[in-house]
C-alpha cells in the first residue's frame, strides 16, 4: 500500500509539473477571463431581477468548461505515454499495471479537480462582486463536482484502453453530456414498447450517470443543504461505480503489449 | 540464479485475416553472472521483441523468459534490472534531474539517496550542465544519455540495452563504454543490442545472433579470434547463409 502511494506521489508529482509547463492551465485562465468578461457586461446592464440567470449561465458554463477539460486531460494519460514511447522507462520500473492505471487516474483527477476548483473560486468572487450571494450547498455543489470528476477520469480512462483517442473522447462526452438523457429516454422506451420495469431499472443502473454529480440547479435556485447521507451515498457510488470502471481497464491493460 | 534464462520462447502477434507473424521462434539461451553479452541480428531479426519479452512488455506466446529466477512478467523482477529502450523519448515538459528522480521514485528510492545518485549519474554521463534544461531542449545523443543514466539508477544488477549507442557521437561512444566498464567491474551483468559491431568486438564476452527469430550462432568472443577476418565479416557471412558459418565449417572438416 506505502509502495502504491509513492508511486502513485511520484506520478502526480510529475503530471503536475508537465500540466503547468505545458500550459494547460493557460486555457483555464483563459476561460477564467471570458467568464470575467461576461460579468462585466452584466455588471455594465445591471443584473436586478436576473440573479437567477446569470447564476445559472455562471454554473453551466464551468459545468461543460470542466467536463471538457476532464475529458480530455484523462484521455491522453495513458495513450500519450504509448504514443511517445515514455511508456517504456516507466514500465521498466518495478511497478505494476494496476499502479501505473491507479497513477495515472490520480495525476488526472488532480489537475482536472484543480482546473475545476479555479473556475468555481473565480466565478464564486464574480458572483459576489455582482452582489449575487450563493448559500451553502455551493460547498455541496463543488464537493459533488469533485466526486463527479474522480468518476469520470476513471470512466475515460478505462475506455482509453480499448479504443482510439479520437474515438474515446467522443464516446465519453457523449457519456457525460448526455448521461442527462437516459432515464427520459428508458420512460420513453417504457411507454412506447412497454419494456418492464425490471429491465428499465437494470438499464438505468448500468448506464454511467454524470448527472447524478451535477448540483448546479439546486444552487441556483438557493436550496437548503442537502443531507450529508446523499452526499455520502454519492461517494460510495463514485468509487464503486468509477471502481468498476478501472478494473474494466486494468483487465484490458494486464495483458496488453506495450508498443 | 541466472540473470536471464529463456526456453523455447515464441513471440507471436496475431494479425487481421492472416496467420500470426513469429517475431521470435523456439528461442533459448541463458546469460550469466557478470557476463557482458552481445545480442545481434538483423533489422526485424526478433531482438525488439525478445527484449521486450524479458522486461514484460509482451507476453510469451510460448516458453519462457525468466529473470533472476522470477517470471519476465512479475514486476518484482524489475527491481535488479536498469533498461534502456531503442529510440527512447522522455517527457518533453521534465527535465533529466526530475526525468531521474520520477524514474528513482518508481524505482523505490527516495531522499537524499535518490538526490545523491541522480547528481553523480548526471555527472556520469556528462549532463551536470544540462540538468535543470527540459528534455525538449536536449539533442538526441543528450536525451540518449538521460536514458542511459535512468538505466542505471538503482544500480541494477542486471541491464538490458535495446541499440545503445544510438544517437551517439563518437565522444559519447567511448564515455559509454567506459561507463560499461564500470558497471562491469562493480559486478553487473550487462546484455545489450546493436548494430555496432566494433563496439560489440570491443566490450563483449560473448555473442548471440538471431535470424528470423531463431539463435543461430552462439560463440565466445575469444573463440572467434583467429578463426574469422572480423567479427563484422563473420556476422554478415553467418546471417546471410541464415545459419553458423563457423559450426558448418568445423562440421565439414
Amino acid at each position: 500500500m506505502t509502495r502504491t502511494l509513492q508511486i502513485t506521489r511520484a506520478l502526480m508529482t510529475a503530471g503536475l509539473l508537465e500540466t503547468l509547463r505545458r500550459k494547460d492551465l493557460y486555457v483555464v485562465l483563459i476561460l477564467t477571463l471570458l467568464l470575467t468578461l461576461g460579468a462585466s457586461a452584466f455588471r455594465a446592464f445591471g443584473v436586478q431581477g436576473l440573479e437567477i440567470f446569470v447564476k445559472d449561465v455562471a454554473l453551466t458554463a464551468i459545468g461543460v468548461m470542466t467536463t471538457v477539460l476532464t475529458v480530455l486531460i484523462a484521455a491522453r494519460q495513458i495513450p500519450e505515454e504509448m504514443q511517445r514511447r515514455t511508456i517504456y522507462p516507466l514500465m521498466a520500473r518495478p511497478i505494476t499495471r494496476g499502479q501505473l492505471l491507479l497513477g495515472k487516474w490520480a495525476t488526472a483527477t488532480m489537475t482536472a479537480s484543480l482546473c475545476f476548483v479555479i473556475l468555481a473560486l473565480t466565478t464564486l468572487g464574480l458572483l459576489l462582486t455582482l452582489g449575487i450571494g450563493v448559500k451553502p450547498i455551493f460547498v455541496q455543489y463543488v464537493l459533488l463536482k469533485l466526486l463527479g470528476i474522480g468518476w469520470l477520469c476513471a470512466v475515460v480512462i478505462a475506455l482509453s484502453l480499448y479504443m482510439t483517442p479520437a474515438a474515446n473522447v467522443t464516446l465519453s462526452l457523449i457519456l457525460a453530456f448526455g448521461s442527462g438523457l437516459f432515464g427520459r429516454l428508458l420512460l420513453m422506451a417504457h411507454w412506447e414498447h412497454d419494456l418492464s420495469a425490471l429491465w428499465l431499472n437494470l438499464l438505468y443502473g448500468v448506464l454511467p450517470h454524470y448527472d447524478y454529480f451535477d448540483m448546479s440547479k439546486k444552487v441556483v435556485f438557493d436550496w437548503d443543504l442537502a443531507p450529508w447521507w446523499v452526499l455520502g451515498a454519492m461517494a460510495g457510488y463514485a468509487v464503486l461505480n468509477g471502481g468498476a470502471w478501472l478494473l474494466i481497464g486494468w483487465l484490458r491493460f494486464r495483458k496488453q503489449t506495450i508498443g | 540464479m541466472l540473470p536471464i534464462e529463456v526456453s523455447h520462447l515464441v513471440v507471436a502477434y496475431r494479425r487481421w485475416f492472416k496467420p500470426p507473424f513469429c517475431a521470435v521462434d523456439d528461442l533459448s539461451f541463458v546469460v550469466r553472472e557478470g557476463e557482458i553479452v552481445g545480442f545481434l541480428g538483423a533489422n526485424g531479426a526478433g531482438k525488439t521483441s525478445t527484449i521486450k519479452t524479458l522486461m514484460g512488455f509482451q507476453p510469451p506466446t510460448a516458453g519462457t523468459a525468466r529473470i533472476f529466477g522470477m517470471d519476465a512478467t512479475d514486476a518484482r523482477a524489475r527491481q535488479l534490472v536498469g533498461f534502456l529502450p531503442e529510440t527512447a523519448l522522455y517527457s518533453p515538459y521534465l527535465t533529466p534531474y526530475e526525468t531521474l528522480r520520477l524514474y528513482g521514485e518508481l524505482h523505490g528510492l527516495r531522499g537524499r539517496q535518490l538526490k545523491a545518485q541522480i547528481e553523480a549519474l548526471l555527472e556520469a554521463v556528462n549532463l551536470s550542465h544540462k540538468a535543470h534544461t527540459l528534455n525538449k531542449n536536449l539533442s538526441k545523443g543528450m536525451l540518449q544519455r538521460v536514458g542511459i543514466a535512468q538505466a542505471l539508477l538503482g544500480d541494477p544488477k542486471l541491464l538490458i540495452l535495446d541499440e545503445v549507442s544510438s544517437g551517439l557521437d563518437p565522444i559519447g561512444k567511448r564515455e559509454l563504454r567506459d561507463l560499461l566498464a564500470t558497471q562491469r567491474a562493480r559486478g553487473a551483468t550487462i546484455f545489450f543490442s546493436s548494430h555496432e559491431l566494433a563496439e560489440v568486438a570491443s566490450i563483449c564476452d560473448r555473442i548471440l545472433i538471431i535470424h528470423r527469430g531463431r539463435l543461430i550462432a552462439e560463440h565466445r568472443l575469444s573463440d572467434l579470434t583467429g578463426r574469422v577476418e572480423s567479427l563484422e565479416d563473420y556476422f554478415i557471412r553467418t546471417v546471410q547463409a541464415g545459419r553458423d558459418i563457423l559450426l558448418e565449417e568445423a562440421n565439414a572438416a
